[in-house]
């Protein structure tokens, strides 16, 4: 019995040599995801997990925590690393690639990969598409603010911060470099304009902390990232969002990995595949307002206004030199510690 | 000398102290049943939801179980090592007392995160990163100090000299720690047996750079969603369960502790 | 004054042998590896590590006002948490284990609940509490005491609060297992002598509380050294602390080396710490 079917199998594979990948049975193995916990768990489950646990027979596991958690963990296990696939932030994409810690995106290998707009899978393949933007007090702001209205005496040590280094706080210092004339490499004239603005009221570790002071006033704007923010705006009556247009919101990326030398390539290959798709990318669109980086996705007009979706869009964002950022990590953590939060 | 008054200013006193520890405690049980999708307190309008949807979310589910097996494994271990080694040291007073004393500590010392990752990376040579049996380690390590330091103290306050009157009457060394030595450190074994367990079920740092992905255990799962999107208010409704079901056991297993004394 | 042992020294070994074992794997083996780290460095932009000796790491933190300043407030807010965490439990513990009877488990149990639900959710409740629109200043407002709020949220008020909060149990349990195990009588014996109440704390019941002080105050005093959730979440990025910063460094920057040597220094600080104090009591114990 067994050896016929052996044969079978032989005949089987010699018939169909050019049979796709995803075909192959993956039963009893498991890849395993790196990602933020709560509604991107829930999305990635729904969408990409089970689809590809139906068609693979493979299970899918994820691993929660941050993003610099996930960087931590790649590089202390590059030797025998036990993530296929990690969800990782724009600035950290680059340096994990010129690290070898990752996979180089490609489209032979994950075909989506080229509906993805030009130019936007540097270092890892984009996710999605986020800009930061303004959250304000609408008691202190009765019009949507401008980046430059920020730099109001009255609202001089009202802001609040995300903890640094985050893309908010870089995203943040170009723009004030803008406000300041020049750009983000030169970090003393974006520094000393940002220290204008005061010591923040808080850093923030979760959104419920800002958005209780800012719906009384207590805080008057907080740069930060569309998408969790829009979603949260239908819990707070006194919060407003806006992507101002003098420098435009800044584009800040979420990107997804293969990890270089992970038990699971294909497995993680095509898991990527299906993020990518354009299924997943208009949940994350309608769910979570993050835009799609998948050109094909098609969005209602009230959807639309909510992401970043087209090319003129993100024409219009303020792009960041990340590699050079990222080179600056120490020193700009330095500085933010105590020429922003301690002065 | 001891006057009504001052009886009275300490009872005073006593319910102020468990009032500031319970106070953020009272006010989580009471957000819990907010019926809004934020933390906040005090709450708006009541509802249940919250604990509707924890029972309904598996993997908050799955994670809560996943926390107690780890717990309960990790602190096993944890109070065994730990008291045998605090007898050791106290009934033998040897030289090396008080750098194993220290040594028992150090783990508290150091930032678990730049722990963790050195951790990690020995692992990675070693093939067992993301294992359970890596997991269990690291636990055990972290809640060690806490369960050593207890029972050393715990040790320290028993007269040996009980010890030796059992033995000179008798008693086999088995007989003295069953019915002398055990029974008398019970009290310290329960301590550290709790706070062990607890340490190893709220640790966030350790477990998010050890824990293998069939690993992610509760305040893992809350706190990676929380520095995302912000509190999940599922999450305090589980905290105000686990709350209610901790003081239920207390109370039932003093009920059965004084039944059984009676019988 | 050395003391005989009770049992044999080749069974005190073996009963330490197993915790020694798994302390060096676990614990120290990493721990050297940390050491050799925080001798290398990193190249601007990378997060890999150059394996070469240097000593910029140190010559940062020790030219740096800023990170020795963190260590140093870390220190001294461990140390104040500690003793506010004893003078607070001492009269707990002791009436729990005197005066309540029945309640005895349920009150204990409810020492332990700030343990039960991990730092997080208890911190969050303390915000709530403690924030410019919580219900502290609320009710302070509307009683007519302060009229703007009360900064009780990052700064050093906050995370001692907090950190007191979090950690009175590591205090409470240990000095109710040492308390009762104090005879009853010993306090009013000494009593019956003529004793004042003064006297009878110095002399008899602390001393005999001692192992159960020393073990909460070091379980305290180190569990509050390397908080990270609560200091960060009610210092609002305020409060600089030693395990703020190591976070920062290790798991943000990814600068292990510069985090490595962050905690060295953190270390020689303790043993300096340590050594002072026993020096100190060895001083005060030639004395009496």
């Amino acid at each position: 019995m067994k050896r016929i079917a052996c044969y079978a199998a032989l005949t089987a594979v010699s018939l169909f040599p050019c049979l796709p990948a995803f075909a192959q049975d993956y039963s009893g193995r498991t890849l395993v995801v790196g990602t933020w916990g709560g509604d991107i768990e829930r999305l990635l489950r729904e969408h990409v997990a089970g689809p590809l646990e139906a068609k693979t027979g493979a299970k899918v596991e994820f691993l929660l925590g941050g993003s610099g958690d996930r960087m931590s963990k790649m590089v202390a296990e590059r030797n025998n690393p036990t993530m296929d696939v990690t969800f990782q932030n724009i600035y950290e994409a680059p340096a994990a690639l010129k690290e070898g810690l990752v996979v180089a995106p490609d489209a032979a290998l994950v075909p989506t990969a080229a509906d993805v707009w030009a130019g936007m899978n540097d270092g890892c393949y984009a996710m999605s598409l986020v800009g930061l933007g303004i959250a304000y007090s609408k008691a202190l702001f009765p019009e949507a603010p401008e980046w430059a209205d920020l730099w109001k005496a009255e609202f001089k040590g009202k802001m609040a911060y995300a903890p640094y280094p985050s893309s908010e706080g870089d995203g943040m210092l170009a723009v004030a470099a803008r406000i300041a004339g020049v750009n983000e490499h030169d970090p003393d004239a974006a520094f000393a304009k940002l220290a204008e603005l005061g010591a923040p009221v808080l850093s923030y570790s979760s959104l419920d902390e800002v958005f209780t002071l800012m719906d009384a006033g207590e805080i008057a704007a907080a740069p930060m990232i569309s998408g969790y923010v829009l979603s949260n705006l239908g819990n707070y009556e006194g919060i407003g969002f806006v992507f101002p247009k003098d420098p435009g919101p800044v584009l800040v990326r979420d990107m997804v990995c293969q990890v270089a030398n992970s038990p699971e390539p294909e497995l993680a290959q095509m898991f990527i595949d299906l993020a990518l798709s354009v299924e997943t990318q208009t949940a994350y669109a309608k769910e979570l307002n993050f835009g799609p980086t998948n050109s094909k996705v098609e969005l209602t007009e009230e959807e639309a206004a909510r992401v970043i979706n087209t090319p003129e869009e993100v024409k219009s964002l303020l792009q960041l030199d990340w590699s050079y950022v990222i080179e600056q990590r120490s020193d700009w953590t330095d500085r933010w510690n105590k020429q922003i939060l301690g002065q | 000398m001891t006057s009504r008054f001052g009886k009275a200013m300490l009872l005073a006193a006593v319910l102020a102290i468990l009032l500031f520890l319970l106070a953020p405690i009272l006010v989580l049980i009471l957000s819990a049943f907010d019926s809004g999708n934020v933390f906040r307190f005090p709450p708006k309008g009541l509802s249940l939801r919250w604990f509707e949807t924890a029972f309904n979310h598996a993997e908050y589910r799955s994670s809560l179980w996943i926390s107690t097996v780890l717990g309960l494994l990790s602190t096993a271990i944890a109070v065994g090592l730990a008291s045998l080694a605090a007898f050791g040291l106290v009934r033998g007073k040897p030289s090396y007392r008080l750098a194993m004393e220290v040594l028992l500590l150090a783990p508290l010392t150091l930032p678990l995160v730049v722990w963790a990752i050195a951790l990690l990376s020995i692992y990675a040579q070693l093939g067992i990163n993301g294992t359970l049996l890596g997991l269990i380690l690291a636990h055990v390590t972290i809640t060690m100090p806490f369960a050593a330091r207890i029972m050393i103290a715990t040790f320290d306050e028993i007269d040996p000299n009980l010890e030796a009157a059992a033995k000179s009457l008798g008693a086999s060394p088995w007989q003295v720690v069953r019915r002398i030595t055990l029974p008398l450190a019970l009290p310290g074994l329960l301590s550290s047996t709790a706070i062990a367990f607890l340490v190893s079920f709220n640790d966030v740092v350790v477990t998010t750079l050890i824990a293998g992905a069939g690993w992610i255990t509760f305040p893992v799962r809350t706190f990676s969603r929380l520095r995302t999107e912000g509190i999940d208010p599922t999450t305090i409704a589980i905290g105000a369960m686990i709350v209610a079901f901790t003081i239920l056991v207390i109370v039932l297993g003093q009920r059965l502790f004084q039944l059984s004394r009676r019988l | 004054m050395k003391q005989t042992p009770d049992i044999k020294p080749i069974a005190t070994a073996l009963l330490v042998a197993p915790a020694a074992i798994l302390m060096f794997g676990v614990f120290i083996l990493p721990f050297l590896f940390l050491v050799v780290l925080s001798f290398w460095s990193q190249a601007p932009g990378s997060v890999g590590m150059t394996p070469s000796f240097t000593l910029a790491n140190y010559a940062r933190i020790i030219g740096d006002s800023y990170y020795l300043g963190g260590l140093w407030t870390t220190l001294w807010l461990s140390g104040l948490v500690t003793l506010l965490c004893l003078v607070l439990a001492l009269p707990l513990a002791r009436w729990i284990v005197l005066h309540a009877k029945r309640s005895k488990g349920l009150l204990i149990g409810l020492c332990i609940l700030p343990l039960v639900c991990g730092a997080l959710l208890p911190t969050l409740g303390l915000v709530n509490l403690l924030s410019p629109l919580g219900f502290i200043n609320g009710a302070l407002k509307s009683m007519g005491l302060i009229k703007t709020s009360l900064p009780l949220l990052g700064n050093i008020a906050g995370v001692s609060i907090g950190l007191v909060q979090a950690f009175l149990p590591l205090m409470i349990l240990p000095l109710i297992s040492t308390i009762e195990r104090i005879p009853h009588d010993y306090e009013k014996a000494a009593m019956s002598l003529g004793a004042t109440r003064l006297v009878v704390w110095r002399r008899v019941l602390l001393p005999l509380m001692l192992p159960g002080i020393v073990a909460g105050s070091l379980l305290v005093f180190c569990a509050s050294l390397t908080a990270f959730v609560t200091p960060q979440i009610l210092g609002q990025g305020k409060v600089v602390t030693f395990a703020s910063l190591a976070y920062q460094q290790a798991a943000m920057v990814l600068d292990w080396p510069f985090a490595s040597a962050l905690g060295m220094v953190m270390l020689l600080f303790l043993a300096l710490a340590g050594l002072v104090g026993a020096l100190v009591s060895r001083g005060l114990g030639r004395r009496t």
